[in-house]
């Protein structure tokens, strides 16, 4: 550091590469969502046979669920910066059961969908890419599921501490991020498509 | 002229820097994905050995990053840089100042040009219906000559019949009208730059001239019926009341400054040293020149 | 410049310490996470399946140079054209640049390595290894006759020809495999030069200040992140149908093969700006070196690039006036398309004013990046008579839009890849290319490129269409076809000129030093090759010039600059 020339703000601070990396992610998932949810729109009403969407029941309390860890995942970040561990610990697993319940939800869907109305991804367009929409989303959620049952068994472990907490929270965007396609694949699925 | 760089690296030869440390996880996890994919496309056994190698992967890597991302410390060589350059001559670019004077350095704004037009548009309807009482008796003669476009049944029309009235011929007239005026008053005002310092001989006598003669010369092609009916002279005569009231009207309005009064560098936003003079409020390095 | 006082031993042997086994040297390449060995194997991977890529292309000559020819089975052309076109988009085009950007973006911005060095190999290694699964199915395709069977349908695969009754066996299934694959590649990699450039910046490196080319690899990275997706998803639900008996692409069903045209050019047109993006990038640093003059106009370049980044998500439908669309789906498409000249039109007056009243060099890479501006305006030009929809209508498909895209990717991408590994070889191996055998390269491959794809133009306005095995006699296309072969293998020549000239060069190559070409930006700061650390302290930079600001302070751009 000899001949360079210094600055006057001696705070030069670039963006948080976790989440730059993180927002790009969701970006890029963005592209993946958006062209299954077109596939979804575009063959709306174009089925020739078998179920239509008017089979489906709309899953209020799984989206109240989904939604509601969006709000405890963001307690959890809170209290993970002011060093409140245990409170975090309860958050957290709590933000793993609505997260868990979410997804029993949509297996129990799925359960009564194929044995009840006998509506498959291979029965007609709607099984399609209904199937293949929600799917998606539920792959991305059962992802996240990992995610956080790994940070929660470190927590139980003791692991985690208060200078996690930036890590915590470039994770917490991926869950946002899962909570807020939600709202979409809901609004697409269950109220417009139905 | 030569300046060492500060990567010189003088006193920190034989220290360490802290780099990540070479891993082969993130190529067994590659690996990994590529055969649990390659066992869709061959036997479910690739599949499972890719599966493996993904949870192996991942858990390899995850010991990699937790709870310290593994370093190696790399060994600082002494290899000195020297930045110079045998090319000590710099030579800028000649322009005068005065060199792009020719451009205004302030005009009006191109609203005053759709002012103008409403108030010209206004202005013209007089001259046009003075035409079509003095040569046909009828004020809407002028109207549906415009408007005839509008009125879909009408085949060859009589003069009488042009000169009667028609509520489609007049909303049609009223929206080629309303339209016409402006545009013509945004042209102006986007033409205004070119000649500023005259705003009415602009509107006043080459604007309508030349919009006259565009239509002199396309409405044939435009609108054969209105063609053979039009008087040209009339014709100039509502188009030079439009100019004119226009110019009057643009002629009262603020002018602006334009971007010509900024130096051209600054126009262009490039980075051009001899095209701008150097900024006087920036100073030195704070502790330039220790070499 | 050069005079420094330790001499540099060998190419590598300074930066990567080789003693010892082979094993132990394919070992630290194999486990490496650093930013420089991952650009250069990139970069190796890419030449190596351009290789290929372009063998393929000489049998597709060898072909079609005279009527009824049966040089090589129906069957077997339809391989290769399909495997030429992904080859050279997929395993060259995006790896190169990525190879680029890996290993001059860090450099440039004065980071010590991408933001996340692990990703970066998995990234690398996860499309090296979907290039070489495509590639596994020339012999494990398992096609008709239990023989290897490549994929067949086009680089565009278009439905229904790729579902399950039309193409049995395995081999549409490694097309979208392995690029799916790859793809989950390029997405880390994109990832990673997002927050590399906007997170690892040297002190004073303000994001006006970002040397041109990072800024291009910034836009190309963002718009990757939307580019590939949607290639992937429908690449899933391509295998969705033929696997799990899904419909999306399914007529018989209800499905529609039209959406799939449009998810693949919802990701292919803005590819296109993915691949040619780089190009300008490299042309960004090249023409202002060699015409010993700062670039003109840095603001416009970088709003440019920008545009063109947004625009061309929004031009996709182009590809797709002869499928028909509505009269405003077609004005709105012609009219996009025509917008991104625009764009380009800032570029190219922008290049040219950089040069103009400069002492400009007439170095190899500065040959290639004219040779670029040149190729490139016609290129844009066919651009703009393709956009027109019934231009369009009448030579879609036709030898006419093979030219014109061809003109862009090798006439305007190649040759910029070919100016940035003259231009950067130096840095990355200590020596420099040979200034002899550039040259003949630039003229050999200048030649045979514009006797292929200048008359190519005409073949296709004598209603030539792409991908036929094989034409009458009678047609008028003899000649042409004929003269395009014997470009194609002139432009070979040039290639193999070059490859020799790598290897050459390598060995014997005089030395580098490490500032060659007397340029601005940081990568030159260091030595050549660089240490695994590229920088001993943090570089700090006050301007986008700032090797010009240390060799000049006299008048250092500072001082100018906003």
């Amino acid at each position: 550091m000899s001949t360079v020339p210094l600055f006057t703000d001696e705070s030069w601070q670039m963006p948080s590469k976790g989440k730059v990396a993180m927002l790009s992610l969701i970006i890029g998932e963005c592209g993946i969502f958006g062209i299954f949810l077109a596939a979804f729109i575009f063959y709306l009403g174009h089925n020739l046979s078998g179920p239509t969407p008017s089979i489906l029941d709309v899953p209020v309390f799984n989206t109240v669920c989904l939604l509601s860890s969006s709000l405890t995942i963001w307690l959890a970040e809170r209290a993970i910066e002011h060093g409140e561990i245990r409170k975090f610990g309860a958050l957290w697993g709590l933000t793993i059961l609505l997260g868990l319940e979410f997804i029993t939800g949509t297996a129990l869907e799925w359960y009564t969908l194929i044995y009840r109305d006998g509506l498959t991804i291979s029965t007609n367009l709607f099984g399609t890419t209904f199937y293949s929409l929600v799917g998606l989303h539920a792959t991305h959620v059962v992802v996240g599921l990992v995610g956080l049952t790994t940070i929660m068994i470190f927590t139980l472990l003791g692991k985690v501490r208060q200078e996690h907490a930036h890590r915590v929270q470039v994770f917490a965007l991926y869950w946002h991020f899962v909570d807020a396609v939600w709202v979409v694949v809901f609004t697409v699925v269950y109220l417009v498509g139905r | 002229m030569s300046e060492q760089i500060h990567l010189e690296p003088k006193g920190m030869v034989g220290q360490h820097i802290a780099m990540p440390e070479p891993t082969a996880w993130p190529i067994v996890l590659a690996f990994g994905c590529t055969m649990a994919v390659a066992g869709l496309l061959t036997s479910w056994g690739i599949g499972i050995l890719g599966g493996v190698l993904i949870v192996a992967g991942c858990v390899g890597w995850f010991r990699d990053v937790l709870p310290h991302e593994k370093h190696e410390e790399v060994e600082v060589l002494d290899q000195p840089i020297i930045i110079t350059s045998h090319r000590a001559l710099v030579e800028r670019i000649q322009v005068h100042p005065r060199h792009r004077a020719h451009l205004p350095v302030e005009t009006y704004p191109v609203v005053s040009g759709i002012k103008g037009g409403i108030a010209g548009g206004i202005a013209m309807i007089i001259p046009a219906l003075i035409y079509g009482w003095i040569a046909h008796h009828s004020i809407w003669y002028p109207v549906n000559l415009l408007g005839g476009a509008g009125v879909i049944h009408w085949r060859n029309p009589s003069t009488a019949d042009i000169a009667a009235f028609h509520w489609q011929g007049l909303l049609v007239a009223l929206a080629i009208h309303v339209i016409t005026c402006l545009l013509v008053g945004m042209l102006y005002g986007a033409m205004l730059p070119m000649v500023p310092r005259h705003p009415i001989v602009l509107g006043g006598i080459l604007a309508p001239l030349l919009w006259t003669g565009i239509l002199h010369s396309s409405m044939g092609i435009i609108n054969p019926a209105l063609d053979e009916r039009i008087a040209w002279g009339w014709f100039v005569i509502s188009q030079v009341t439009f100019g004119i009231t226009a110019g009057i009207v643009v002629s009262r309005q603020e002018r602006v400054p334009t971007g010509q009064s900024l130096p051209f560098a600054v126009r262009l936003g490039i980075e051009a040293p001899g095209l701008m003079h150097s900024r006087p409020d920036v100073g030195p390095p704070r502790d330039g020149g220790k070499h | 410049m050069a005079d420094q006082p330790v001499p540099i031993a060998g190419p590598l042997e300074v930066a990567y310490p080789t003693q010892g086994t082979f094993l132990e040297w394919l070992h630290s390449w194999v486990t490496t996470v650093d930013h420089k060995k991952i650009g250069i194997m990139y970069i190796v991977f890419a030449l190596f399946f351009m290789m290929v890529a372009g063998a393929e292309a000489m049998l597709i000559r060898i072909q079609l140079a005279i009527p009824n020819n049966h040089a090589i089975s129906p069957e077997m052309y339809n391989e290769l054209f399909t495997m030429h076109g992904t080859t050279m988009v997929f395993l060259v085009g995006m790896p190169i640049l990525f190879g680029l950007a890996n290993y001059i973006v860090p450099l440039q911005i004065g980071a010590r390595d991408m933001a996340f060095p692990r990703l970066n190999a998995f990234s690398f290694w996860l499309t090296a290894f979907g290039g070489f699964l495509l590639y596994y199915s020339f012999i494990g395709g398992f096609g008709l006759y239990g023989m290897g069977n490549a994929p067949d349908a086009g680089w565009f695969a278009y439905a229904p020809l790729t579902l399950r009754s039309f193409s049995p066996g395995h081999s549409i299934d490694y097309w979208a495999a392995a690029l799916i694959l790859s793809g989950f590649g390029t997405l880390g990699t994109a990832i990673n030069i997002i927050a590399t450039t906007l997170s690892m910046r040297c002190r004073g490196m303000t994001l006006m200040r970002m040397p041109l080319f990072t800024w291009l690899l910034l836009v190309v990275s963002a718009l990757t992140l939307v580019t590939i997706t949607p290639l992937t998803a429908a690449q899933v639900m391509l295998l969705l149908d033929r696997y799990a008996g899904a419909h999306f692409f399914d007529a018989q069903a209800g499905g529609s093969p039209l959406l799939w045209i449009h998810f693949f050019w919802v990701f292919g047109h803005p590819e296109v700006y993915v691949l040619v993006l780089p190009a300008f990038a490299v042309a960004n640093e090249v023409i202002p070196v060699f015409s010993r003059k700062a670039i003109f106009g840095y603001p416009a370049m970088v709003a440019a690039s920008v545009g063109i980044g947004f625009t061309s998500l929004a031009v996709w439908a182009h590809h797709m006036f002869t499928v028909g669309m509505s009269a405003a789906g077609n004005s709105f498409f012609v009219l996009s398309t025509m917008v991104v000249g625009i764009f380009t039109g800032i570029k190219m007056f922008n290049w040219l004013a950089t040069m103009w009243g400069g002492s400009i060099r007439f170095a190899t890479p500065m040959l290639f990046c004219i040779g670029f501006l040149f190729q490139f305006l016609i290129a844009g030009l066919t651009g703009i008579m393709l956009a027109a929809a019934p231009w369009d209508w009448q030579l879609h498909n036709s030898y006419f839009l093979i030219a014109h895209f061809h003109y862009v990717l090798v006439g305007a991408i190649v040759m910029c890849i070919f100016a940035a590994v003259y231009y950067w070889y130096p840095k990355a191996m200590g020596r420099r290319l040979s200034e002899t055998l550039g040259k003949w390269h630039f003229w050999v491959f200048v030649i045979g490129f514009h006797m292929t794809f200048d008359t190519m133009h005409f073949v296709g306005f004598f209603g030539m269409p792409r991908s036929i095995y094989t034409y009458e006699a009678d047609r008028g296309w003899n000649t042409l076809n004929m003269v395009i072969s014997i470009g194609a293998f002139i432009q070979a020549i040039g290639v193999l000129i070059f490859a020799w000239n790598l290897v050459h060069s390598y060995f014997y190559g005089e030395e580098a030093g490490s500032d060659p070409w007397d340029a601005w930006t940081l990568e030159w700061a260091t030595p050549s090759p660089p240490p695994v650390y590229n920088f001993v302290t943090e570089p700090e930079v006050r301007s986008r010039r700032p090797l010009w600001d240390i060799k000049h302070p006299q008048d250092p751009d500072w001082k100018y600059e906003p």
